[in-house]
């Protein structure tokens, strides 16, 4: 995304202005077509909330909680790290971050992607019912939490509980994993899938080949309770 | 003495044979004693026959039982135990055929932070009951019925329901820790937006929904495989405490630009200081759930043994917004067993700007009507008794994903019963309040009610009846 020149960036300074104030310049520019850089971010948190596709956002610093959050179509690059929730309820577009991303990244997006170059908190794509996350270094403990659909992919392993409680969705890792979490197991992936991460990693730019992939998916014992007999609930 | 009872004495004939004594002439055979019924008697207060056949059942199924409805434990107060104290000498009464009362509820009306507050007609809503508890003809005829009478409904859990948002005018949506179907697009259709963080009938646990009602059409939204038992998390994914959700509340009134409320569900715990925390946090309505407060499954033991009434919970959370300041920023609704139009003018009276309706609605719809009744064997119950919610086999097509069942529910009749049960409820507070001597529905107060038990004055601080002094500690 830096492929923007920045000359070609409209600049927004964030400082210590109210966010409300900040995100409705953000908006005007994106309304009017514009490209955007956003400076002096000091973490601030809800940056660039709720944007449609065409938005074209380049964040230089670090940003705080929900940067990207309920995310509908826009393109956000964050140079530095990101708070809690990066791409919450993203439904689409993509959002990159050169640093570290905090606990619950992805947290419930619905589609989209989201790819950290360095670490990624706990609770990785918690509850997340579709899209992408790839992470070029770790994940934290509990990644997936209850992901209804969608990839997560550690290129540099996980910590404890990786996949844990799994509706649905896959956890892709290379690297070591700290610990399963409940209820979810590795199997083997195909060659149609490994292929498909492959080209996904390529559009990022990773070279996906040669990876060493365990692919961590539900072990859907958690989808029933012991009884599956319905009959079993009339007894009350 | 003992002594003198040994002393002899003769009757003044033969004595009786023992096995007379011992009415062997047609008793029991080896019951020498009391009266056949007697061994029957059962009069055990721990071990009644409900609690003995609770433990077999736990034994047999070696897990705790889960079911619909609403709390059993009888040892909750109820909103019968207060009465209404109308204007006599000290106070004049409106007269009743020809004075009107204002029965025009604001909720989330904050300048600056709300662009559109909810304006509706009348003090009580349909509480948020999720597509998938119930069926999509009960959630449409739930939408129609308040909207025709300018009330509102609440999605629930289970995301937004085309059918619902057709037909409700005003329509709440509800962000759970699950967040199924939470997107922009939806967040920007709804009219408000409630943060859940728990609920009456089973606070501290999140969301359930057995598999059986699990159909492909409830799968679909909630991005699930179909016919799982789906158990929700009772955490939020991205936020813990109230200062994450602060920042949440804020990143919701960016997404949508300022526009709707946000309003916070809780099931009544600690309202004192969960209602202050809350509205610190800076929602704009909060919503407290009694114990009392109806469920589509939960645990049992959690609806009979966590949360405190709805009684006890208005008059603290009401406390609590004055405490911290708030009183004039942030609304309260309450929840949780109310069923008539006299239980929602004492919980205004307690202290509420509105009230949430959800088993009344659902009865409105047809909930234990005497229909079908061969449906109603089947589940070992009748109407009138059925709890059965949690099995998805509901009778009368309300809490059901059966298209059979869900037929049964005529949607435009249904509409009606709940338009004109919402509008009986409404007339029957406005009747109290111009017999307390007040304009609007919102000057009920606690001063018009009296308690009729030392625990209902005691939860609410409401004056005992005739003495008319409050039950102090
Ligand atoms: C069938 C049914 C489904 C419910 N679904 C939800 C839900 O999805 N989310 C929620 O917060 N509360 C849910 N509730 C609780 C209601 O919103 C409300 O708090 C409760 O019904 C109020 O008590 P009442 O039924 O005595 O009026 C549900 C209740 C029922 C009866
Ligand atoms: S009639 Fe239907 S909605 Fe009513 S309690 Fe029975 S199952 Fe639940």
């Amino acid at each position: 995304m830096g492929s923007k020149n920045m000359a070609e960036r409209v600049e927004i300074t964030a400082g210590d202005r109210p966010v409300r104030e900040i995100n409705q310049d953000i908006r005007g520019q994106v309304q009017a077509g514009k490209p955007i850089v956003v400076s002096n971010t000091m973490s601030r948190h809800n940056l660039g909330v709720g944007l449609p596709a065409g938005a074209d956002i380049l964040f230089k610093g670090s940003v705080g909680y929900y940067c990207g959050g309920l995310n509908d179509g826009a393109r956000i690059h964050v140079t530095r790290d990101c708070g809690w929730g990066v791409g919450e309820a993203m439904a689409t577009g993509h959002i990159t971050v050169d640093g570290y991303a905090g606990m619950s990244a992805g947290a419930s997006m619905l589609g989209g992607s989201i790819h950290v170059r360095g670490n990624a908190g706990p609770r990785c794509g918690v509850a997340m019912k579709g899209g992408d996350i790839i992470v070029e270094g770790s994940i934290g403990y509990l990644s997936g939490f209850m992901a209804h659909a969608g990839r997560i992919i550690a290129l540099g392993g996980t910590d404890d509980a990786a996949g844990d409680s799994l509706w649905g969705g896959e956890v892709w890792v290379d690297g070591p994993i700290g610990s399963l979490g409940v209820d979810s197991k590795i199997i083997e992936p195909d060659s149609v899938e490994v292929e498909s991460v492959e080209a996904l990693l390529a559009q990022h730019g990773l070279d996906g080949s040669g990876r060493d992939w365990k692919k961590i998916v539900s072990a859907q014992r958690l989808w029933h309770f012991e009884s599956r007999d319905a009959r079993a609930w009339l007894m009350i | 003495m003992a002594d003198d009872l040994k002393t002899p004495w003769e009757y003044p004939f033969e004595p009786a044979a023992e096995e007379l004594i011992g009415f062997a002439d047609g008793a029991i055979e080896n019951r020498p004693a009391g009266i056949p019924s007697s061994y029957d008697r059962g009069g055990s207060i721990r071990w009644t026959p409900e609690s003995i056949s609770e433990i077999h059942a736990l034994s047999q199924l070696g897990r705790y039982q889960i079911r619909g409805f609403n709390t059993f434990n009888k040892s909750f107060p109820t909103l019968d135990d207060l009465v209404f104290v109308p204007a006599t000498m000290t106070r004049l009464p409106l007269e009743g055929y020809r004075e009107s009362c204002d029965t025009g509820t604001v909720l989330g009306d904050r300048p600056g932070l709300v662009e559109q507050p909810l304006e509706l007609d009348i003090p009580i809503y349909i509480a948020s009951m999720s597509f998938g508890a119930l069926s999509a003809p009960a959630k449409a005829a739930l939408g129609y019925g308040a909207s025709k009478v300018g009330s509102m409904t609440c999605t629930g859990e289970g995301g937004m329901l085309e059918d619902e948002r057709r037909a409700s005018q005003t329509l709440v949506y509800q962000m759970t820790p699950s967040r199924y179907m939470l997107d922009l697009e939806h967040l920007r259709k709804a009219n408000a937006i409630e943060l859940v963080v728990g609920q009456g009938a089973k606070p501290g646990t999140g969301g359930l929904l057995l598999g059986m009602k699990v159909s492909d059409r409830v799968a679909d939204m909630r991005s699930l495989p179909t016919g799982v038992d789906q158990r929700s998390t009772v955490r939020h994914p991205d936020f813990l405490g109230a200062d994450d959700m602060q920042i949440k509340i804020e990143e919701l009134r960016e997404a949508t630009n300022y526009q709707v409320p946000i309003f916070l569900k809780m099931g009544a715990t600690r309202p004192r200081w969960d209602v202050a925390i809350a509205a610190k946090a800076g929602v704009d309505v909060i919503v407290v759930d009694g114990a009392e407060g109806g469920t589509g499954a939960s645990p049992e033991l959690l609806m009979d043994h966590t949360g405190i009434p709805t009684m006890s919970a208005i008059p603290a959370a009401r406390e609590a917004l004055e405490d911290c300041g708030k009183a004039d920023e942030v609304k309260l609704v309450a929840a949780g067993g109310i069923r008539s139009g006299a239980d929602a003018a004492k919980c205004l009276a307690l202290g509420a700007d509105a009230v949430m309706v959800g088993l009344g609605s659902m009865i409105a719809l047809g909930c234990n009507s005497p229909r079908y009744l061969e449906s109603y064997q089947a589940l070992g119950t009748s109407p009138g008794r059925c709890h059965h919610c949690h099995t998805g086999l509901c009778p009368v097509g309300v809490a059901t994903q059966d298209p059979e069942l869900e037929s049964r529910i005529d949607v435009a009749a249904a509409s009606e019963r709940v338009a004109r049960y919402l509008t009986a409820m409404t007339m029957e507070i406005s009747l109290l309040a111009k017999a307390c001597g007040k304009s609007s529905v919102h000057n009920l107060e606690k001063e018009d009610l009296r308690a009729l038990s030392m625990e209902a004055s005691a939860f609410t601080g409401v004056k005992m009846a005739g003495i008319d002094k409050p039950f102090t500690w």
